[in-house]
């Protein structure tokens, strides 16, 4: 930058760009640490409301929950998403209404998906829980994962394939040994991102869940506890879930390099 | 008559890199003046400077007699055709051309007439309405070279403007740029790192040389009295037989000497230099023998390895089609001579 | 033999989309046809009642309105998500990612929590009348969370980073040269910005806003959570129907109108898209 002037503009709108993203979440994280909860006053750190929340039993229930809901819809949706991605990539031509198909979990609002999905269960009476919270979470997660697999196979030289079977590998074989490990990076890498996407989700669990507190999620519990207000318990669960979502980040970050590298 | 852009002990450093080491040059009114030197030497960075995309660490430059050396590149009479054109792709070609105009606040009626004038010149006017993605490499350069002048600077920059061309395109366009330039009358300094477009095309050359000047002069001062060893090797091809420097000679390591016309001032180990085309079989003021290596037939004439006792590296000569007839043929023993006033000597 | 193969393998995850997400949304787009039941349930008899009712008055002005809120926030989110790729781009390189990565690092941590956060820092005893307690400001601040205000700028918060990283793509690929040479043929900088950066860059921009647009005007977490109980947007409108009125035709008929008004934008990006490329052909 020649000119000083815009020089100092860019950095001013980088200094009030990322104030705008980060002072929100610094004041919780802070908060949670405050030995008296309150915003009003510093009295001291303290890590008495991560202690409280490991007392507090709905909201572990809820926990268990989501990873209950993540796991089976992860599993599921790892399946049946890196089959599909597979069997795309293999048909000889492109069919634009499978590519809608596949393409719009990705982008139907969440609130039309979690209304749709209610109406269908209780219309068909389907008695509505855990199952159908994991139900739903397959369909979006499924998309996902196909999308990450996808973009491996688009470099993956399908010759091998026809190479091993003229060495005289059965199919099977070919699958596991040639197939299975050039795209399991970023199976890995998808199912991490449907895990996430899990835990995270919310309205469609709210409008899936039925009614009573047996199949609460993590989401729906932070929602109703929000609706009342700031609590320091809320402070401290709230840094905790941001905790674990930089983790989960920061290992699908490593895998995605050792895939590029490979 | 005062020259229109003059350089003066102009620096340029990026970090430890000094792209451009105390530069100074004077370039007359009208002049198609080359810019030449390896990758690296600074070229590109100069060009910038007089463009004004670079501010100089030290020096100035005058256009005119006037300092622009901090005036911005948009109120700078002087337009740059880019090394990659970097024509506008949301524009088409005749929207290109009238971009700089536009930036003049010219009325609508002299941007249309001025804009068709100059696609007629470069013989684009049929693919006006064209945008840079639908044209062919030559068309391209044409428009870019069509945006920059249709403003009428007082100086053209042209930043390797055959350089993305096939070597056909090339020798077309070398004419084609000599014949625009004459035709509009305006100053062009072109940059360069291939010394025969330097040569057909420039009536001044300037060689750069990690970031100095090593030579300034026409074409022909330059190919035939090269001021240094770089020059000399850069410009053209180039025997060097390394040796001892007397007074009117050097003497070469097998004890044989190699004349000059006039005393050079070199002392000291050093080197003898001397062009293929000047080589005849047969001895000469200054003579070697040896024997042939190689033959390269190159369409018009043909060349001639010879490896002498004289030097490591074997001589190069280049017959013409007619002395071709009866050339030797490869291990024949040969007699190779050439005149003193054809050879030069500079320090090793 | 590769198509049945493929067919095979995709056969389960395509039955899955058919069977929870095809035919559960033609379902409650059907819905919308139908009458509500007396005791919340459906009285199968066809009517086009709830699409009128979509547009009646009141409820046509919740629906102007959460388009109204949804476009403030795409601008507001269009033009600081741009400015803020823009500086990020005329950073040094090497710079360059990691201020990408910092700039979207919130999009990956929960969208309630993130919500939550303005609540922390607009509350009645929230950070930031602290802060204008302590610059001496005394008496009451006006109302500062469940306002439009406040869905605003929690709207705007949730999706910047969003058109940071739309913005950001087209912005690194420009070649440097292009506004050089617009500034070598006489532009100001401000003229090469609006006639060339700007209009080459502008379907990522397009896509950013749109996708913003449409994420916030059927958004039901954000108004709920900062727009206080009163405050209606389309979202909340559909949740309501579903959840508490138990009108559930006229709940579908807003997604459905949802739904046509996503789909539109959505078209109408990608024609702003094709156009900005000049329908590039190679010749
Ligand atoms: N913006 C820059 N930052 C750092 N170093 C630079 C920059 N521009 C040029 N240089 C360095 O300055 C030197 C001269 O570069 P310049 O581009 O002027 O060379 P050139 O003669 O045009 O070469 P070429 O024939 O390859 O185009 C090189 O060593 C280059 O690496
Ligand atoms: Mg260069």
């Amino acid at each position: 930058m020649p000119d000083s002037g815009a020089g100092r503009l860019v950095l001013l709108i980088l200094a009030a760009v990322f104030a705008f993203l980060y002072v929100p979440i610094a004041v919780l994280v802070g908060l949670s640490f405050n030995a008296s909860g309150l915003p009003t006053a510093w009295t001291g750190f303290s890590t008495r409301w991560y202690a409280a929340l490991l007392q507090n039993g709905e909201i572990l229930g809820a926990a268990r929950n989501t990873l209950i809901v993540a796991a089976a819809s992860t599993a599921i949706a790892t399946l049946l998403g890196t089959a599909l991605a597979v069997g795309v990539e293999l048909r000889r031509r492109r069919s634009r209404g499978i590519e809608a198909l596949i393409f719009a979990p990705m982008i139907i609002p969440d609130i039309v998906l979690a209304i749709a999905l209610l109406s269908f269960f209780s219309l068909l009476r389907i008695p509505m829980g855990l199952h159908t919270i994991v139900m739903a979470h397959v369909v979006f997660n499924l998309a996902f994962v196909c999308a990450v697999v996808r973009a491996r196979l688009k470099s993956f030289d399908w010759s091998i394939v026809e190479a091993s079977s003229d060495l005289g590998a059965s199919l099977v074989t070919t699958w596991v040994r040639v197939v299975l490990p050039v795209i399991a990076p970023a199976i890995v890498a998808g199912a991490l991102l449907a895990f996430t996407l899990s835990v995270d989700e919310f309205i469609i669990a709210f409008f899936t869940a039925g009614a009573g507190r047996a199949s609460i999620t993590l989401p729906m519990q932070v929602y109703a506890m929000i609706r009342f207000g700031v609590t320091p318990e809320i402070n401290a669960l709230a840094t905790l879930v941001m905790g674990a979502s930089l983790v989960a980040l920061a290992l699908a970050q490593r895998l995605n390099r050792r895939t590029l590298g490979a | 008559m005062r020259p229109v852009v003059e350089i003066e002990g102009v620096v340029r450093r990026f970090g430890s890199v000094t792209a451009v080491d105390g530069v100074s040059l004077a370039i007359a009114e009208g002049a198609f003046f080359a810019l030449l030197g390896a990758s690296g030497s600074g070229k590109t960075t100069l060009l910038r400077m007089l463009a004004g995309f670079e501010m100089p660490d030290a020096g100035r430059i005058l256009l005119d007699g006037a300092d622009i050396t901090r005036t911005p590149p948009n109120r700078r009479p002087v337009n740059l055709m880019f090394q990659s054109y970097a024509l506008f792709p949301h524009m088409t070609v005749a929207q290109n051309v009238a971009y700089g105009l536009e930036m003049e606040r010219r009325p609508r009626a002299e941007i249309r007439a001025r804009v068709a004038e100059m696609l007629e010149t470069v013989q684009l006017l049929p693919l006006a309405g064209r945008r840079p993605d639908q044209l062919s490499g030559g068309q391209r350069q044409r428009v870019a070279l069509a945006r920059a002048l249709v403003k009428r600077p007082r100086v053209l920059l042209l930043d390797e403007p055959l350089g993305a061309l096939d070597a056909k395109l090339r020798g077309q366009m070398q004419l084609e740029l000599k014949r625009l330039q004459h035709e509009v009358g305006i100053t062009f300094i072109v940059v360069t790192h291939d010394q025969d477009e330097a040569l057909v095309m420039a009536d001044r050359i300037a060689i750069l040389r990690a970031g100095r000047l090593e030579q300034v002069g026409t074409p022909r001062e330059v190919y035939e009295s090269p001021a240094t060893r770089y020059a000399a090797d850069f410009i053209g091809q180039m025997n060097f037989l390394p040796g001892h420097a007397l007074p009117g000679g050097l003497r070469l390591p097998d004890g044989g000497l190699v004349r000059v016309a006039g005393e050079g001032p070199v002392q000291g180990e050093a080197v003898a230099a001397v062009r293929p085309e000047r080589i005849r079989l047969g001895p000469g003021e200054n003579t070697l023998t040896g024997t042939v290596r190689a033959l390269a037939y190159h369409g018009l004439d043909l060349q001639l390895q010879v490896e002498t006792p004289a030097a490591a590296e074997p001589v190069t000569l280049r017959l013409t089609a007619g002395e071709a007839e009866t050339a030797p043929g490869i291990g024949e023993r040969v007699t190779l001579g050439w005149a003193a006033r054809d050879t030069r000597i500079f320090p090793a | 033999m590769r198509d049945r193969g493929s067919a095979f393998l995709m056969a389960p995850a395509l039955a899955w989309l058919a069977g929870l997400m095809v035919v559960p949304c033609a379902l409650v787009l059907a819905l919308a046809f139908f009458r509500r039941g007396l005791y919340g349930g459906i009285d199968w008899t066809f009517t086009l009642e709830n699409l009128a009712l979509v547009f009646d008055p009141l409820y046509g002005g919740i629906l102007l309105n959460s388009a109204r809120i949804a476009g403030l926030v795409a601008l507001i989110a269009a033009v600081a998500g741009y400015a803020a790729a823009f500086a990020i781009v005329s950073r040094p390189r090497h710079w360059q990612p990691v201020l990408l990565f910092l700039a979207v690092l919130p999009f990956w941590s929960n969208y309630l929590i993130r919500t939550y956060a303005w609540i922390v820092l607009l509350n009645r005893e929230g950070l930031i009348v602290q802060a204008a307690r302590w610059l001496g400001r005394d008496g009451a601040l006006p109302q500062m969370l469940y306002t439009e205000g406040a869905v605003i700028a929690g709207l705007v918060y949730a999706y910047l980073p969003f058109v940071i990283l739309a913005c950001y793509a087209p912005l690194s690929r420009l070649p440097r040269d292009l506004a050089e040479a617009s500034r070598d043929l006489g532009g100001s900088g401000f003229t090469t910005f609006r006639r060339i950066t700007l209009p080459l860059t502008l379907p990522g921009l397009a896509v950013g806003a749109v996708f913003v647009f449409v994420l916030s005007v059927g958004n039901f977490v954000t108004p709920a959570l900062l727009g206080g109980g009163q405050f209606q947007m389309v979202g909340t409108l559909v949740y309501a129907q579903f959840l508490t009125a138990g009108d559930w035709p006229f709940g579908a008929a807003l997604a459905m109108v949802l739904m046509a008004v996503m789909m539109l934008l959505l078209v109408a990006q990608t024609w702003v898209a094709e156009r900005g490329t000049g329908g590039r052909r190679d010749a």
